[in-house]
């Protein structure tokens, strides 16, 4: 699939996990959740390989929120309003996560992107959200980052050697 | 009565992911608190009032999803 399909359906994925949220912008967890959803894609696998299928994903960025929430001595259980009603449609506009990781994904790729590259780029992030809910459950971001590295140099050289 | 804990925030990262969090926070508890408003029957007016913001801001920002939601709301 080429790369900019590939990112349009991902993009209109995670519209509808931010609009879950109650997010008017899609952030790079949106981007993350959407990539997991996508079961029997290498990048959901390797995602799942370390506990984060759509559902472990899901709570490592709740405890993420309530973690950080508890650093300003606020607490979730502290507020009894009823869950707003969602917005009628997915959330379309994309937030500064999404262009950062878009940037340090595509940065150096001379061949055509893979869908690894914007993995890449997302778990290359060494603060925000996603890093800190990763940090949390225990996962080694870096060693995630070597795996996927790992994979798109073999993916090159084949490239070079069939072509 | 539970003793309260003092939070503390050494590290200028948890400050920072506090603000995104507290900001995430703030737009869940308006979205939540506007529609309860208005299922009650508040006006737009008294509800712009009420978070010291315009009228057209909050009529902006919320009439599409609590018209989706089926919320009946006032002119004014």
């Amino acid at each position: 699939m080429k790369f900019d399909k590939y990112l349009r359906t991902i993009l209109e994925q995670a519209g509808h996990e931010a609009q879950q949220d109650g997010s008017t912008t899609i952030e790079a967890q949106h981007l993350l959740l959407a990539i997991a959803a996508r079961t029997e894609t290498s990048e959901s696998r390797l995602l799942s390989s370390v506990g984060l299928d759509p559902g472990g994903l899901r709570q490592a960025l709740d405890r993420e929120y309530e973690h950080s929430l508890a650093a300003a001595g606020v607490s979730l259980q502290a507020f009894a309003l009823p869950r707003p009603s969602s917005a009628p449609e997915a959330a379309r506009h994309v937030g500064a996560s999404v262009r950062y990781a878009l940037e340090r994904g595509l940065a150096g790729v001379r061949t055509s992107p893979q869908p690894a590259h914007l993995l890449l780029g997302i778990l290359q992030a060494e603060v925000g959200t996603v890093p800190r809910a990763l940090g949390l459950q225990d996962i080694d971001r870096t060693e995630l980052v070597r795996r996927i590295e790992q994979t798109l140099s073999g993916e090159q050289r084949q490239a070079g050697a069939g072509g | 009565m539970a003793a309260l804990k003092t939070p503390t925030i050494r590290q200028p990262d948890d400050a920072l992911a506090a603000v995104a969090a507290l900001r995430r926070l703030a737009d869940q508890l308006e979205d939540a608190a506007v529609e309860q408003a208005m299922r009650a029957g508040w006006s737009w007016s008294q509800v712009a009032e009420a978070l010291g913001v315009t009228r057209q801001a909050v009529h902006k920002k919320h009439a599409q999803r609590l018209i989706a939601a089926g919320v009946a709301l006032r002119r004014r």
